[in-house]
């Protein structure tokens, strides 16, 4: 793990016309640390991270991937956002591709590789997410978690930094949760630098170094896994344990 | 078949011919001008988008035969040149039906999912890649029906070019009942070859429909 | 561009624009009535249990929507010239019968949306079927085509155009007249195209006039027949 975060957020504010919905947060993630986000909804957590890779933009704060400073007027998004892959709440997988087309695309658009190369790689990546035969599958025809176990390839088909997970089993069906949560475990322990938004705190437990609770905006409580389940420093933090832990 | 409709054959199959030649040009070029107009209103390009408005809402609040006078009649008055029938015609169309398509284009390209744009967004495209290979071609899909709606419209609104001088079906009809007077047979056998080809046209354009339907 | 503008004919001439507007909005008011009643009929009638009877109604419906609107009215004018209808008539029967059928697609529609759980609970409480179309079925399905008849207000406003065609004397008409008598075309063109647009927006807002409908659907255009 090297010292120099590879994510640096820096006092973060972001409102929605006159609502607040950042209020001052403030984010180091190295290399290779896993980081899961936490909090009741409607506390900015989803927000937060897509800052990160400028889906959302903020109006004070800094925000620093790999050193270079998101919301700047002269940086450029797209080259960025090759660095860091993003996994979405509702897969969002290309519709009117085929599975491989989907993670093809990207390397062929922006990392300008050959379509044959760009599909090579598609089929190693959807071997490594255990769905090799559906190579030639419509998302359509694809389970919920299959579909975001592509969305997980398709996201690692561009060799990135970091990952960020948007609620990624929130949308699945219980008996689905599972399978995509093995593969981010799998990615984690190859020493995927990982932030994860979700409220799978059985996952939290066993695979983040660090979790960040959020609650209205801020972050109330960052600390390190083993410490945060165990004894959370602040009220709120324990009540949202208590409560997510329960069910 | 009726005697008045045999030996007046060949040009009333010439005029046919002339309708869906007509049919064709416009649609092809009117889609053209849709889909470039509907884009830029989806995108917003800042001086073009306010032209592009202005046609679109001069135009649907028009009525096709006037503007068919406008291109034959009025433009060329004041623009001092001349025109033919059949260029007055196509040009109408095309701007008539460009208009229509740009704003069924513009829905279709609004009903893309934000988070997908998001998506494609995050992997590293630019904004340009992203609707040239992402929002695009779903919001064509989307939008087949309406545009085949549209294609059939057109092909009926080509007898309104008979008014303009031209002698699509419907002006080569209306001649030759001049000269035989039979127009209960001629306006009927004219009638049923619209309708066939409307209905034919209307039955592809749900099979098309069907088979490239995208299933979210 | 050697075009001298000369808006002043035009002035001159308002006394037709005049008659020719108040000839348009006759021409769709009436057609408007018209396409209604036949839509409503039509289109439950495409929702009836007989499939003959349903079998009809799309016939009447693919048959008015297929055939040119310009062919209609030539239908009513020559065709059936020996009924010696007033091109009036013969303007208002081609534009009510071709949007009528448009009508009668809402309309059917609007019934199907309503749900056959609707019609199966008022057969239940033992209204006849008759009685459940009235007073459960249909009134659900008029508030769902309500918007539409705005634009359909607005559709037959530039319809009603082709008209002139048989020679009423409504704008598109008296556009011509002016035209020939004072050959100020792009003028005169231009004027009444900024008409039909007054006219057609002002159609599509009187949706706003019907209580309970949504302004957003104001801004909806109808099956642009």
């Amino acid at each position: 793990m090297s010292d120099e975060p590879i994510i640096l957020i820096r006092d973060l504010h972001k409102s929605y016309g006159a609502t607040p919905v950042l209020r001052g947060c403030s984010l180091s993630v190295r290399r290779g640390e896993v980081v899961v986000v936490c909090g009741p909804s409607g506390s900015g957590k989803s927000t937060l991270i897509k800052c990160i890779n400028g889906l959302e933009r903020y109006q004070s704060g800094s925000i620093r991937l790999e050193g270079i400073e998101v919301g700047a007027k002269g940086t450029n998004l797209p080259k960025l956002r090759a660095r860091v892959g993003m996994v979405f709440q509702h897969f969002e997988l290309y519709p009117h591709m085929s599975v491989t087309d989907n993670i093809a695309l990207a390397q062929v658009h922006v990392l300008k590789r050959t379509r044959v190369a760009a599909q090579e790689r598609a089929h190693e990546l959807l071997a490594r997410v255990g769905l090799e035969d559906k190579a030639d599958a419509m998302p359509a025809d694809l389970s919920g978690g299959q579909q975001q176990r592509v969305a997980i390839a398709r996201a690692l088909a561009l060799d990135p930094q970091a990952i960020l997970f948007d609620e990624p089993t929130s949308a699945l069906d219980p008996e689905m949760i599972h399978e995509v949560l093995q593969v981010m475990t799998e990615l984690a322990t190859d020493g995927m630098t990982m932030v994860v938004v979700t409220h799978e705190m059985g996952f939290a437990r066993r695979v983040a170094d660090r979790i960040v609770f959020m609650d209205t905006g801020e972050i109330v409580e960052d600390a390190p896994s083993e410490e945060f389940f165990s004894a959370p420093k602040t009220k709120r933090a324990a009540d949202f344990l208590s409560k997510i832990l329960e069910h | 078949m009726p005697d008045v409709i045999v030996k007046n054959l060949p040009f009333l199959l010439h005029g046919l011919t002339l309708t869906l030649d007509l049919s064709v040009w416009s649609i092809m070029l009117g889609t053209l001008l849709g889909l470039v107009v509907g884009t830029v209103r989806f995108v917003r390009l800042p001086l073009l988008n306010t032209l592009a408005l202005v046609y679109v809402e001069f135009i649907r609040g028009t009525p096709l035969l006037v503007v068919l006078f406008i291109t034959y009649f009025a433009l060329p008055a004041l623009l001092g040149y001349r025109t033919t029938g059949y260029r007055a015609a196509i040009f109408g169309f095309v701007l008539f039906i460009g208009a229509y398509l740009a704003e069924d284009f513009r829905s279709g390209l609004r009903a893309v999912r934000p988070t997908l744009i998001q998506a494609g967004l995050a992997t590293g495209l630019t904004r340009w890649q992203v609707l040239r290979l992402i929002i695009l071609p779903q919001a064509i899909r989307r939008v087949l029906p309406s545009l085949f709606n549209q294609y059939v419209r057109l092909i009926k609104f080509t007898s309104v070019a008979s008014v303009i001088g031209v002698t699509e079906l419907t002006g080569a009809g209306l001649l030759v009942n001049a000269r035989e007077f039979h127009p209960v047979t001629i306006l009927a056998a004219i009638a049923i070859v619209y309708l066939v080809v409307c209905s034919a046209l209307s039955l592809a354009g749900r099979a098309l429909y069907a088979h490239f339907a995208v299933r979210t | 561009m050697n075009y001298h503008f000369d808006w002043t004919p035009i002035w001159a001439a308002r006394g037709l624009i005049v008659e020719g507007l108040l000839m348009t909005i006759a021409v769709s008011a009436v057609s408007l009535a018209f396409s209604t009643v036949i839509g409503l009929v039509v289109g439950g009638a495409a929702t009836a249990g007989s499939r003959a009877v349903r079998g009809l109604a799309l016939l009447f419906t693919e048959m008015m929507r297929n055939i040119p609107l310009l062919i209609h009215m030539y239908i009513w004018y020559m065709a059936l010239a020996f009924l010696r209808l007033p091109a009036f008539s013969c303007a208002v029967l081609g534009l009510s019968l071709y949007s009528g059928a448009y009508v009668a697609e809402v309309v059917r529609a609007g019934i199907g949306a309503v749900g056959r759980g609707q019609m199966q609970s008022a057969l239940a409480t033992g209204l006849t079927r008759f009685q459940a179309m009235r007073y459960i079925v249909y009134p659900q399905a008029l508030r769902m085509i309500a918007p539409s008849l705005a634009s359909l207000f607005s559709q037959l406003i530039k319809d009603s155009s082709l008209a002139s065609v048989i020679a009423v004397g409504e704008l598109t008409y008296q556009a011509g007249a002016i035209d020939g008598q004072t050959f100020r075309t792009f003028e005169v063109y231009i004027t009444i195209s900024l008409i039909y647009l007054v006219l057609v927006t002002a159609a599509s807002q009187l949706v706003l006039l019907i209580p309970g409908s949504r302004s957003d659907l104001a801004a909806g255009r109808f099956a642009d027949a």
